[in-house]
């Protein structure tokens, strides 16, 4: 290709682009970037490696709910994501482990199957590899790959539906976060909240105080700067100076745990000593300008999910309101990095304006989804091969090393 | 699989020269014969007594639950001062979650058993080939301890114990290198004391079961050494223990092993494949590593999948050239013992256990982590 036309081409592709922006950028003056407009959940996307099948989702049903896939056999997905909890958990700092707790606030696993990046630091970018970290990290699942698949292996009932699902003949444990990810999708996705039906066109869906709230969400309260689009959130990183969690400093369990953290993600010694307080994004980055800042949560289903904010700081969405009416906070990272987002402003909200905010936030949920937990398949023992016996056993592989000794 | 050519290569000369001199005076070299090919077996060593303090720091840790992943067991759960270092069950307990499929071997004297094979430590050989390493291994395996060690260095910065015992033993902040030096000094003061093989007060019988030993059983061909082991895998063809098989837990937690390992075909196999889960070579299925023979009288019952409840069994089995197995190796054959000649064996095996039970009084350790106070004001 000769220099014109590569030049050429370059031209026309950031003319395109300039233009394309142009058209969609009906920023306010300052507003660092596009809102995408809020709007209905539309259909679940379906990664083209991982259909979405009836029979895929039941078996990933079952695997939530069983404590197999973790290292002693005691926590399933559903204890630390449970479904009376608006599945996540309601203390402030995820429970975690046995012998260990969790550092950060567990999320809801409801709609997950619309985000790009799963945990509070987005190192996740789908619900399988969201699964499998979460099932082997240390403060969380600690299971360990190979004991976890034997154990699926070790249950008939596995076998026959791994079998049926993904045709193998024996379970394979990365089958095992497909199924847990389509369960998730196919389950746990919920399109019909007040607030899908308003936007739908039905005027009496939001109550007269939440479509006042909705005003401010997308206006005054200026909030739709990040929780935007049908998940209301642009999934991007940003610290708000949300005050550091009193458990590190009060419970030994969590100082050790906080300390881990920091040891493990790889953070240079002096932060390792001196710091207090999560950086965030940081550990993904290590850049300082991104200490403190954490992925925007999606707010559908809040009503079930409290306490909010990355390590559980608020027990109600008042309290998060508040926040954010006093323009945000500081924290160490704040004052250590300068990494506070400038998005943030005193916001001068009424009384009745909070009150209408909060009422909007709530109708963001529709019916709390319930599910009665299923009872898991049990090991069995396989002291014989069907159509073997014991004494042929006895005898695999030996043959070769008498033919072997033969030949010598 | 790895040899020490070197020292079977003087063995075999060692073994040529004999035979040479038994030919040329028949009879006068003939009883010593089996003794003289192998290192002799004889008190243990001296040794320099572990520093006291490191000593303390290390039966902490053996103690302390919170060694462990969920904080549920510790080392001295399946290797307990009461049952001789071991744990007093054919197969041993493992991890919560998992079960395991071999014998808790006993830790009195593993001090001994450091430097001098180059087979690993474990039944099947598959562990590093020294304390320190093997220490490691037990923390951090699925289904010994299934413990991060990142964690483990964090916990003990959260209890002012450890980190007074740190600080005095080595300076500076605990670590998990800190934890296995500690715990490899409480393993190495793990010695026998007096048993009467060592203190020269063996009965008329155990002499004579010494002479056996030595002589027409042949067991020193193995268990030789002040160590009484060769540190070698051997196929005895001791029968399987099919509960591995029959318990699913045992099952799984077995596959999942020799799958770490590499070993092909791990769902079919219904036995136990031993030094083949190192080797993979097919002549080594059913190979285990000699144990110790100190100490047996607390660390019943014997052999890599506790098989055997007494030692007049293990000499019966031995009596009778060991168990069938289609590779069996021809080391063993049938002895020919009388009645008496096993019960000789017997008490000389007695002999070789502590006549003061090697143990130490279990610690109780508080498993609650406390704040650090003025946390804000101190680093990490």
């Amino acid at each position: 290709m000769n220099i014109l036309r590569y030049l050429t081409l370059i031209l026309m592709f950031t003319a395109g682009m300039v233009f394309a922006l142009g058209m969609a950028d009906t920023r306010a003056e300052g507003d660092p970037d596009v809102d995408a407009p809020l709007a209905p959940l539309g259909p679940v996307p379906e990664p083209l490696d991982n259909k979405i099948t009836d029979a895929k989702a039941e078996l990933g049903k079952l695997l939530y709910f069983d404590p197999k896939l973790s290292g002693d056999a005691s926590l399933a997905c559903s204890d630390c994501h449970a479904p009376k909890q608006g599945w996540g958990f309601s203390d402030p700092i995820c429970r975690g482990y046995p012998g260990a707790v969790h550092w950060r606030n567990c999320q809801t696993v409801v709609n997950s199957g619309f985000l790009g990046k799963l945990f509070w630091q987005g190192n996740a970018k789908s619900l399988e590899k969201q699964a499998k970290t979460a099932a082997t990290g240390g403060v969380s699942g600690n299971g360990e790959a190979d004991v976890m698949e034997q154990r699926l292996r070790q249950t008939p009932v596995y076998v026959e539906m791994f079998k049926q699902v993904f045709g193998t003949e024996r379970p394979i444990l990365n089958d095992a976060w497909q199924a847990i990810a389509t369960f998730e999708r196919a389950q746990l996705t919920q399109y019909d909240t007040p607030l899908d039906r308003y936007l739908e066109g039905e005027v009496g869906a939001l109550s007269p105080l939440a479509v006042q709230g909705l005003e401010l969400f997308t206006g005054k309260a200026n909030c739709i700067e990040c929780h935007n689009g049908a998940m209301l959130t642009d999934e991007k990183y940003y610290n708000l100076g949300v005050p550091r969690p009193f458990e590190w400093e009060e419970n030994g369990l969590n100082t050790i745990t906080f300390r881990f953290e920091l040891y493990a993600k790889g953070s240079h010694e002096k932060y390792y000593r001196d710091f207090k307080d999560d950086p965030g994004l940081y550990f993904t980055t290590k850049r300082p300008s991104d200490m403190g800042k954490f992925r925007t949560p999606p707010l559908r289903y809040v009503l079930f999910t409290a306490p909010y904010m990355h390590a559980g700081q608020f027990y109600t969405l008042e309290e998060v309101v508040d926040f954010y009416n006093e323009g945000g906070g500081d924290n160490d990272m704040t004052a250590y990095a300068g990494s506070k987002t400038p998005i943030l402003k005193p916001l001068n909200l009424s009384d009745e304006e909070k009150e209408a905010l909060v009422a909007f936030l709530e109708e963001l949920s529709g019916e709390e989804i319930v599910m009665a937990t299923p009872k898991v398949p049990p090991y069995e023992a396989v002291p014989d091969i069907e159509g073997m016996s014991q004494a042929e056993a006895k005898r695999i592989g030996l043959e070769f090393h008498l033919s072997a000794t033969a030949e010598n | 699989m790895k040899k020490h050519y070197s020292s079977s290569f003087t063995g075999r000369l060692a073994a040529l020269l004999l035979l040479a001199g038994g030919l040329l005076v028949p009879g006068l070299f003939a009883a010593p014969a089996a003794a003289e090919k192998f290192p002799a077996i004889g008190p243990l060593a001296e040794r320099e007594a572990p520093k006291a303090a490191l000593v303390e720091m290390g039966k902490r840790l053996f103690f302390d639950q919170r060694i462990s992943g969920d904080g549920a067991i510790a080392c001295a759960t399946c290797h307990d001062p009461a049952k001789g270092f071991g744990d007093g069950v054919a197969l041993s307990k493992a991890y919560p979650g998992t079960k395991h499929f071999r014998n808790a071997p006993t830790l009195i004297n593993s001090l001994f058993k450091s430097g001098f094979s180059d087979t690993g430590w474990g039944w099947s050989g598959h562990m590093g080939s020294n304390m320190n390493d093997v220490v490691r291994d037990q923390i951090t395996e699925t289904m010994i301890m299934n413990m991060d060690m990142r964690i483990m260095h964090e916990r003990m910065k959260q209890d002012p114990v450890y980190v007074a015992m740190c600080q005095e033993n080595f300076g500076g902040e605990c670590s998990s290198g800190k934890a296995r030096k500690a715990l490899v000094a409480f393993v190495e003061s793990l010695v026998s004391i007096d048993a009467p093989f060592d203190t020269g007060n063996l009965s008329a019988h155990a002499q004579r079961g010494r002479e056996l030993f030595e002589g027409k059983a042949g067991c020193i061909s193995c268990h030789n050494g002040a160590y009484f082991s060769d540190g070698e895998p051997h196929n005895t063809g001791v029968p399987e223990n099919m509960e591995i098989f029959k318990d699913p837990m045992r099952h799984l937690t077995y596959r999942s092993v020799i799958h770490t390992h590499g070993v092909p075909k791990m769902g079919v196999w219904r036995r136990d494949v031993g030094y083949f889960e190192v080797s993979k070579n097919y002549g080594d299925v059913g190979k285990f590593v000699t144990p110790t023979l100190r100490e047996l009288n607390y660390t019943g019952p014997y052999m890599h999948n506790g098989m055997f409840a007494t030692l007049a069994e293990v000499v019966e089995f031995y009596d009778q050239g060991g168990g069938q197995d289609d590779p069996l190796a021809a080391e063993l054959q049938p002895l020919g013992l009388t009645i008496e000649e096993r019960a000789n064996l017997v008490e000389f095996l007695e002999s070789l256990s502590s006549v003061t039970p090697v143990t130490v009084e279990p610690l109780k350790v508080p498993q609650a982590y406390k704040p650090i106070e003025n946390w804000l004001e101190v680093t990490n």
